[in-house]
């Protein structure tokens, strides 16, 4: 493994706080504490830890409406982040940005953008500043399976390989746009052939090991220094919190996935599992270093954010 | 002779020379006619870089937010206008997350206006103040040799955003040069050229060589005209012009921009609010058919009727 053991040994502390810190937000969602909308990111903890852990002190991170996870990553109080979705002036941004475009410079979140696609873009220049400047840095662009469809996905992938820009473009695909699944609205689209199309190196992650994902991330963000170039990185995940709705003609409920807001099966305990499968990043690391010391430290955790916010 | 786009050109390669890490890009900026010579010979100073882009306007408009994230300078030279639609997204989302925090960075977008006529129904679009009004984004035209030193010298590369248009109908024309101009401001929003006692003309979008014609036919009456372009596409400040409009008791606003929101309507509002008495004439150019076809695409003005309607007769 590339990262440091040292840095091993935090990150499934990382994940549980990240997955304790949404489930607070949750918390506050289900009293509409808060009068900006707020997408989740329930399931989608291993990668956000994971580009946490393998940014370098000059890196840059350009996000999307749904950035909570990488903010809860990034960022060192979850009171502020708190704060911030309250529009309190003592949040990360001064209560200026609110949700959909929270983004902390100190920690190198540069640009969180609510539009579509749009954070593609101006990634583009980040990392070509990156290079005038010559900060010897990489530029993460995370979007998803929905934003890549807009072209300005294909326009930046071909500004980034042109201009020979060393970024992690990262699709965070959970295959579903507000309400519909991809194979509802649209055709498939290869992203490795996409990739290919540009000569630009394409990895699939999937298994929601934060451990794995490190490891993977960190040699790409360094396959991305050393050609100068751009790499793509389509991430499979759920976003969990869906549940099903009572409704006439829907005997055992409709199906409602999670998009924003509250999801109101979701729990906050002690215990932060969501589904007892691998398509939850707290599951895999329980399956990884064992359930009793998973739980241990996610109590550990738990009290500590418990204090954070008193 | 200095053609309009030489002028503008040199002023630029001059800035472009001069500053530090400034990125400098387009489609074909350095290649074959470089713009029909806008960037032509452009070269860029220490640290910077020049670049011929692929054709991507959404992706490069957002690039130059991007890299003033970066702390670093850019200008983005655009063939088309009409190609800076596609860009939209920045010019309003981007933006008005920019916007919020002070920058040492500059980003400028240069896109040439297509006004010189026969490009058919596309690739002629030329209303700079709607443009701008979207999401109050500061906005100039260059219009001649003088308002060009003025405004590219104050705001080329200075921090912030803004867009400076020229116009391809003047490319090939003799940049117009009057010996007096002066901006009103630090801004070089309006552009004072010429004292009259017999009326106040005021150019718009970019009409500057029409009020030129509309002032020299007046000096035929042997009467005098002041002469103002309002370079400034957002919230240009009145009040210079207002009083000279009620000094000669008439105003006349030329606007060439093919938009609904025309700029000029707001000075005549103010104009007449502050007095009535001022004669006014107002040529700009309302929807045509015509539009919808190659055709000259030029606002036609009757400088004889323009003065009869304000009251200064043309010579029998």
């Amino acid at each position: 493994m590339m990262v440091a053991p040292a840095v091993l040994a935090g990150l499934a502390r990382k994940v549980l706080r990240v997955r304790f810190g949404q489930m607070m937000v949750n918390e506050a969602l289900k009293r509409k504490e808060f009068r900006i909308p707020v997408h989740l990111a329930l399931g989608h903890e291993a990668v956000a830890v994971a580009v946490d852990a393998v940014m370098g002190p000059d890196d840059a991170l350009c996000l999307t409406h749904r950035n909570i996870h990488y903010n809860l990553a990034r960022a060192g109080s979850i009171r502020d982040e708190l704060a911030e979705l309250r529009l309190d002036a003592t949040g990360v941004a001064g209560g200026w940005l609110g949700s959909m475009n929270m983004s902390n410079p100190s920690c190198g979140i540069v640009y969180t953008s609510s539009i579509l696609g749009n954070n593609l873009c101006v990634a583009t220049g980040v990392a070509l500043g990156s290079r005038i400047k010559g900060l010897g840095a990489a530029t993460f662009v995370v979007t998803g399976d929905g934003a890549m469809e807009e072209g300005v996905f294909f326009e930046t992938l071909q500004v980034l390989r042109s201009f020979e820009l060393a970024a992690v473009v990262l699709v965070e695909n959970n295959e579903w746009s507000l309400a519909t699944r991809t194979d509802e609205r649209r055709c498939p689209i290869a992203l490795d052939r996409l990739a290919d199309a540009f000569g630009i190196h394409f990895e699939r992650l999937s298994g929601n090991d934060v451990f794995h994902y490190t490891d993977r991330l960190a040699a790409l963000r360094q396959m991305a220094l050393d050609r100068a170039g751009p790499v793509i990185v389509e991430v499979a995940l759920s976003t969990l919190g869906d549940w099903r709705q009572v409704q006439p003609g829907y005997p055992e409920g409709k199906f409602i996935n999670y998009h924003h807001g509250a999801a109101p099966t979701v729990e906050l305990s002690e215990w932060p599992l969501i589904a007892d499968d691998p398509c939850d990043p707290v599951h895999v690391l329980a399956q990884r270093l064992g359930s009793q010391d998973v739980r241990a430290l996610a109590r550990s955790v738990f009290g500590c954010l418990e204090d954070e916010i008193r | 002779m200095t053609a309009y786009v030489e002028h503008v050109n040199g002023i630029i390669r001059g800035i472009a020379a001069g500053s530090e890490n400034l990125v400098c890009y387009g489609q074909n900026i350095s290649a074959g006619s470089c713009l029909s010579g806008l960037t032509r010979g452009l070269v860029p100073g220490p640290g910077g870089q020049v670049l011929n882009t692929p054709n991507a306007e959404n992706t490069l408009t957002g690039m130059g937010f991007g890299l003033m994230l970066r702390g670093v300078s850019s200008i983005f030279f655009m063939k088309q206008l009409d190609f800076l639609l596609l860009g939209l997204d920045h010019l309003v989302n981007t933006w008005n997350l920019m916007r919020r925090n002070a920058t040492s960075a500059s980003f400028t977008i240069v896109p040439v206006v297509v006004d010189s006529g026969y490009e058919g129904p596309q690739s002629s679009f030329n209303a700079l103040a709607d443009f701008c009004s979207l999401a109050q984004i500061p906005g100039y035209t260059l219009t001649n040799a003088d308002d060009s030193n003025l405004i590219l010298g104050r705001h080329l590369v200075a921090p912030g955003f803004r867009i400076l248009a020229v116009s391809q109908r003047l490319f090939r024309t003799e940049a117009i040069r009057c010996g007096s101009a002066r901006a009103l401001d630090d801004d070089a929003g309006i552009i004072h050229y010429a004292n009259g006692d017999d009326a106040t003309i005021v150019a718009f979008n970019l009409s500057f060589p029409e009020a030129v014609a509309v002032h020299d036919a007046i000096a035929m009456e042997r009467r005098s005209a002041s002469l103002f372009s309002v370079n400034r596409l957002l919230r240009p400040a009145w009040a210079a012009i207002i009083e000279d409009a009620r000094r000669t008791g008439r105003l006349i606003v030329l606007d060439d921009g093919k938009g609904a929101n025309r700029l000029g309507d707001g000075l005549i509002a103010a104009v007449r609010a502050v007095d009535p008495r001022v004669r006014i004439c107002s040529v700009s150019r309302d929807y045509d058919d015509g539009w919808l076809r190659p055709h000259a695409d030029r606002m036609r003005v009757d400088s004889a009727a323009v003065l009869a309607a304000i009251g200064l007769q043309t010579a029998a």
